[in-house]
């Protein structure tokens, strides 16, 4: 059951990034995989099988001397598939057959590889000891003349190199998953919405405004008006990173959407400096509300709604807790 | 190409027709509420173009996918006259009497992809795209 | 398929249910004309909670009857364009400049009354 699932991650990792038959092919053509490697292949199966299990060893005994590969060789459940998924790889190395499925095997092993977190660096080294290993046993077998050996080993090389690029590919696909995910993430908790009092929305931006995350924003203020029947939004600018014309443009349509939806947005947190480079870049921001600190705002768009806000005797209570 | 929806542009009410259906495939296809209203607009504002200029035309809506992404294909075809000058027609705040005006510089920013071929006393082409992110 | 205008006080309300015609449009745009006239209103709410899209024929029509309104001493007030309409509009550029727009028809109806309190003439 369990590795029902497996194939179907690599098969659906396989789709994701493009690896049809075509591209498996072309694959082939950049190794420069033939025919005829096929056949000198064919000549070293036996001996290479003869030692499977030798070099498996001497790829995981590679990685042993690694920190890098630390993280694979301390998960009993991943090293034990690494070391099966191995056993067939070397079993397919050899086979002369290598489509579709083959690639699935490899995507598969990549997988074990990345959800371990192996370096690529200590996979790339252990390979090449194993490899190594194949090679001087092929030299030294050698029934044939060296050259035929050494012709055979060069063949075997092409498949390793497709391999290690699948592998990496795999590698770097599933990196780039994480990174993407993180990235949403921080995308999610960095555009919050406030509700100050009564119709009144404070939203506050910190950070790189690019367009994904103005429309982020954008949809996320919008809803909370539409949520919180807000009148007013006051919205502080002071943490965006940088206001070019890109972003004060986000800022405007921002504005804009919200005014749609019959709520006022006073923009807060406009210092001199970004003032001044807005206007020698010859942006418009009339009819833009602006306040010049986020408290100066907040009064603002409560005085606008009507609220007096009133400060009489301090009052020492305790909230929950002990006071 | 499967899911292609082709409505006829002849009446005003087509217009209506042509964006329902434009969205009901951005559903299908699983762009969001946001995406779906964007594509429903972009429909509107070519399709209305067609009843201004050409009278007649179609409006033909399809699912598209390139391997790598899934997103859906308009093209409004039309024989009418043409546009003369489409450097001029694209450009923002442009608008003749019959207000060409927000409709065609405003789609091209709400697409991904955008596209319009025109030959004067044929007709045009509109071919645009967006893609599910 | 008309829209029926609805008199509450001196504030007009239309409240437009599904996807007009374009001669729908210019014949509420007529219909207002009329009754603003007729029964000396002083604000017009458009409600339009119920389209999902607002394009620039609509956005001409509603900027169509808010002058003719003007025209006629009436404020008029768009209310109920929903978050992704919002949305689409701005980015496709499209403006209710001279428009006031709030979220629905209660707070269109509160913006009429809070400006008609200030405005000259105003008898209580």
């Amino acid at each position: 059951m369990a590795e029902l699932l497996e194939q179907r991650e690599s098969l659906a990792l396989m789709h994701q990034m493009g690896i049809n038959s075509g591209a498996i092919d072309r694959r082939k053509q950049i190794v420069g995989l033939t025919q005829a490697d096929v056949a000198r292949i064919a000549t070293v199966r036996d001996l290479v099988l003869r030692r499977i299990d030798d070099y498996a060893a001497a790829f995981f005994q590679h990685l042993a001397k690694f920190e890098e590969a630390r993280p694979l060789l301390q998960n009993p459940a991943l090293l034990e598939r690494a070391k099966r998924l191995k056993i067939e790889h070397l079993h397919g190395l050899v086979s002369g057959d290598y489509d579709t499925r083959y690639v699935e095997q490899r995507i598969e092993l990549g997988l074990v590889y990345a959800a371990a977190g192996l370096d690529n660096r200590a996979f790339l080294g252990a390979f090449l000891s194993l490899i190594k290993h194949i090679g001087a046993d092929i030299m030294q077998h050698a029934d044939h003349s060296p050259i035929d050996a050494f012709e055979a080993f060069m063949s075997l090389q092409k498949v390793a190199f497709f391999d290690i690029g699948l592998i990496v590919d795999v590698l770097v696909a599933q990196r780039e998953r994480v990174i993407r995910q993180q990235q949403e993430a921080i995308r999610e908790l960095s555009t919050p919405v406030l509700q100050l009092r009564d119709r009144l929305l404070l939203l506050p931006i910190i950070g790189v405004i690019d367009t994904y995350r103005a429309r982020l924003i954008t949809e996320n203020l919008l809803e909370s008006i539409r949520a919180n029947r807000a009148r007013m939004v006051v919205m502080d600018i002071t943490g965006v990173a940088t206001i070019d014309s890109r972003v004060a443009n986000h800022i405007l349509q921002t504005v804009t959407a919200a005014r749609l939806m019959g709520a006022k947005v006073i923009v807060t947190g406009i210092s001199a400096p970004v003032a001044q480079s807005l206007v020698s870049l010859g942006i418009e921001l009339g009819g833009l509300d602006t306040v010049n600190d986020l408290q100066g705002g907040i009064e603002f768009a409560e005085r606008s709604l009507g609220y007096t806000v009133l400060q009489g005797q301090p009052i020492d209570a305790p909230l929950n807790g002990v006071s | 190409m499967s899911d292609e929806i082709r409505v006829p542009i002849e009446r005003e009410e087509d217009v209506v027709i042509a964006r329902q259906k434009g969205r009901e495939l951005a559903a299908a296809t699983g762009f969001s509420m946001t995406d779906r209203t964007l594509i429903a607009l972009a429909i509107s504002e070519i399709a209305r173009n067609i009843i201004s200029y050409a009278h007649r035309g179609e409006v033909t809506i399809c699912r598209v996918d390139d391997g790598l992404r899934v997103g859906v294909l308009i093209v409004a075809e039309d024989e009418g006259p043409g546009i003369a000058d489409i450097e001029l027609a694209m450009r923002d705040g442009y608008s003749t009497a019959k207000s060409l005006g927000v409709g065609l510089p405003g789609t091209k920013r709400i697409m991904d992809e955008f596209e319009l071929t025109s030959v004067v006393g044929k007709g045009t082409t509109v071919r645009m795209k967006r893609w599910l992110r | 398929m008309s829209v029926p205008i609805l008199k509450q006080g001196d504030v007009l309300i239309a409240s437009i249910q599904s996807a007009l015609s374009d001669q729908d449009l210019i014949e509420l745009r007529e219909d207002f004309a009329d009754k603003i006239g007729r029964f000396r209103a002083r604000g017009v709410v458009i409600d339009v909670t119920a389209l999902d899209v607002l394009d620039s024929f609509a956005t001409r029509t509603l900027r169509g009857i808010a002058y003719v309104g003007r025209l006629r001493g009436a404020t008029t007030v768009v209310v109920g364009i929903q978050p992704e309409v919002a949305f689409a509009m701005v980015q496709l550029g499209l403006a209710l400049d001279g428009i006031e727009t709030a979220l629905d028809l209660e707070e269109g109806i509160a913006y009429l009354n809070r400006t008609a309190r200030r405005s000259p003439g105003y008898v209580r």
